[in-house]
């Protein structure tokens, strides 16, 4: 090729020669886009919930003038994301890309399904979700350049969960496959999510209460550092099915032989082993970055301390805890994270949360039913992440 | 008063600290010099019992620290160390306040030290009181590292290696600070430094210390006259001895009547730098005025040299 004629990258050519400069992901997303609007089906309409669907494409999920409109403005986002050069357009555009989609997905399947047939599925497809991880990566994109505060982040989390949860209320996804499933099953979902944020959350409760006083004891004794973190080590290798076969046998043994355990719900399989091997996941990370963060402390600074009359308890709370807390919430985000992941498979011994739809949905290969056990967790997952990612950023602010 | 007696700390088979007795009077300042090793930091560390003394005591006005809860006693005695140690999480005021927070001082006592403390160490409280660490210059940590240890009203401050972090410039500039902040508070000093030239400047008395031992203790002017051979004399500078001995005295010390031409030296200049004022401009001798302007008389080149000379 000669002389091309755009140049890649993000900072584009030289500011004279700069009319038109491609952005290299922006041009990827302007592709994905452009191959999902009208190469891919948008949506699959199904019968019934299990056979096998017909794929549509955008062309033919909507009535034309709306067709029309929705790729009309999905080009000019996705051209944006090619040649647009400022952070806060690109952010702007998939907005309003994601503010077009999003309603769109619902509309059509409404304009999709036969009037009056209960039992017809229809359920996004390929070219939709191509065209929300496009937009999604713009998004991510721009935010990282903006380089929001963690304040900011929030806001924008907020936002985002306020949004998502207008679109649910409205209705506008009342045809939508997905929502038919969490119809039939609105009780139980909730419950279920309340059980999935109670055993993910209340395992890292019960991990931060033990770990943080045997992170501190492996601090003070250094004897004690290496064979405590070598023992949770293998823990965290043992493959979570594993540990659940492991913990039926001593629970099993303890709800029968004492009836005060049996009488507070520990048996072999449900919530209690669950829970007891999401703690012992959740231990190592915890232990161990409270062990790196109260050892990088610096000796000048406890040196200090201790020559002003700061006894031991005030040395711990008052400088070394403060001083630790960025790394001690770092294990935290990574043990929460995790565990919000892990709790899916304490369906597999009965112990609840949206694992349960997970593995309905694999058995009765009801792939909607999959999505609704699945999405909500990897929502939960990633709101975790931001949040405790802005709070650990706000408390190692005053440092250099 | 602080008496040291017989202190000695020994870690196993090693003797740090060998035996070492001294004298710190009210309100002055004793530098312990000697190179890394000596034990001069063990020494330090022992007054405040953050080393425990293998034998010996140290007496502060008479009163046994041993029978001293450890925490009480460092309430007492401010310590300032080398790259200042203050705590990163706390804000400039909050770091001053530390020892007064553990002794249970109300917030209002507080707040008027803090920014009592700030203004004598010429720090804007409205600017600085808020400010992080991290946020200072080098000469600015070090100034509330030494206004936290003073914030209680300490009688005893000890510092080890204070300035070593410093450049030149604000080194000299924060000794000067120290010596006007030590005469107005009137607080007893005792100075760990490896930096003989810091030890002169600074201290009314100074400690050799070598390989654990004691080796000599007295004024500046003593040490100079009268070294101890070997170690001391080595470490005074036999070149250095005269110049040294020039920078103690003042030029009120060889002032003489009468009348000289040239630039006026005040009288507060000490000897060694009116000595390079005289060789500098080429002149015999220089007038003398006092901090107002008056001319007080003359300093001449001979008169300044009689100081240099071996004491008898």
């Amino acid at each position: 090729m000669n002389a091309p004629s755009v140049q890649a990258g993000p900072l584009g050519a030289s500011p004279a020669r700069a009319a038109i400069s491609l952005d290299r992901l922006g041009g990827v997303v302007a592709l994905l886009m452009g191959l999902s609007l009208f190469w891919l089906p948008f949506v699959t309409y199904r019968a019934n919930r299990i056979v096998s669907g017909e794929p549509r494409l955008l062309l033919q999920a909507l009535p034309v003038a709306a067709v029309l409109a929705v790729a009309g403005i999905l080009v000019a986002v996705a051209g944006i994301a090619a040649f647009g050069r400022r952070s806060t357009v690109r952010l702007g555009a998939a907005v309003i890309g994601l503010a077009v989609v999003l309603p769109a997905v619902g509309f059509s399947a409404g304009y999709v399904m036969p009037p009056e047939n209960g039992f017809a599925r229809v359920s996004p497809a390929s070219g939709f979700w191509l065209l929300v991880l496009s937009l999604g990566l713009l998004i991510a994109d721009s935010l990282t350049r903006l380089r929001f505060g963690p304040w900011a982040r929030l806001a924008a989390l907020a936002v985002a969960a306020g949004a998502v949860a207008l679109l649910l209320a409205s209705g506008a996804w009342h045809d939508l496959s997905l929502l038919k499933e969490y119809a039939t099953r609105a009780d139980s979902f909730w419950r279920e999510a309340e059980r999935h944020v109670f055993l993910a959350l209340g395992s890292v409760v019960a991990a931060v209460a033990i770990g943080l006083p045997v992170g501190i004891l492996c601090h003070r004794r250094p004897a004690l550092r290496g064979p405590m973190l070598q023992g949770l080590n293998i823990v965290q290798t043992i493959p979570s099915i594993a540990l659940f076969g492991m913990l039926m046998v001593p629970l099993g043994f303890l709800a029968a032989q004492v009836p005060l355990a049996a009488a507070l719900g520990i048996r072999g399989i449900g919530a209690a082993p669950a829970a007891l091997a999401l703690f012992l996941y959740a231990l190592l990370p915890i232990v161990a970055n409270t062990v790196i963060g109260l050892d990088q402390v610096p000796a000048t600074v406890v040196d200090a301390a201790r020559g002003m009359g700061m006894s031991r308890r005030q040395r711990l709370m008052q400088v070394k805890l403060p001083l630790a807390l960025p790394i001690i919430l770092t294990g935290i985000r990574i043990v929460l994270v995790q565990n919000l992941g892990l709790a899916t498979i304490a369906a597999l011994i009965g112990g609840g949360g949206l694992g349960t739809f997970v593995f309905q949905g694999v058995g009765q290969t009801a792939m909607d039913l999959v999505l609704l056990g699945a999405i909500p967790t990897v929502a939960l997952s990633f709101a975790a992440a931001v949040i405790l990612d802005a709070v650990i950023e706000l408390t190692g602010r005053a440092r250099p | 008063m602080i008496e040291i007696e017989h202190l000695t700390k020994r870690y196993g088979e090693t003797v740090v600290v060998d035996d070492v007795s001294m004298q710190v009077g009210e309100g002055t300042i004793t530098a312990i010099v000697g190179t890394s090793g000596a034990g001069k930091s063990t020494l330090l560390r022992m007054i405040n019992r953050l080393i425990e003394p293998t034998s010996g005591r140290v007496l502060i006005n008479g009163q046994d620290t041993m029978s001293i809860p450890e925490d009480a006693l460092r309430h007492r005695i401010g310590y300032v160390i080398q790259g200042h140690g203050l705590f990163p999480h706390r804000t400039v005021a909050g770091n001053i306040a530390t020892v007064p927070r553990l002794l249970g001082w109300d917030a209002k006592r507080i707040a008027g030290r803090v920014d009592e403390l700030l203004n004598l160490f010429q720090l804007d409280p409205a600017e600085f009181a808020g400010k992080y660490p991290h946020e200072l210059s080098g000469g600015q940590q070090q100034r509330v590292g030494v206004a936290r240890a003073l914030a209680a009203r300490p009688a005893l401050l000890l510092m080890d290696e204070p300035f070593g972090a410093l450049d030149p410039v604000i080194r000299s500039k924060a000794q000067d600070d120290l010596l006007t902040i030590q005469r107005r508070l009137g607080t007893t000093i005792v100075l760990v430094t490896h930096d003989m030239e810091e030890a002169f400047r600074l201290g009314d008395r100074i400690a050799v210390m070598d390989n654990a031992r004691l080796l000599q203790e007295g004024t500046a002017a003593e040490l100079l006259a009268h070294p101890a051979e070997g170690f001391v004399e080595r470490l005074v500078g036999t070149a250095e001895r005269p110049f040294r001995l020039l920078s103690l005295a003042s030029v009120r010390d060889a002032l003489e009547p009468g009348f000289a031409e040239g630039e006026p030296i005040e009288v507060s200049t000490n000897l060694r730098d009116a000595l390079s004022k005289l060789v500098w401009t080429g002149r015999d001798a220089l007038p003398v005025v006092d901090e107002t302007g008056a001319v007080l008389g003359r300093v001449g080149i001979d008169g300044i040299l009689a100081h240099g000379r071996r004491p008898a």
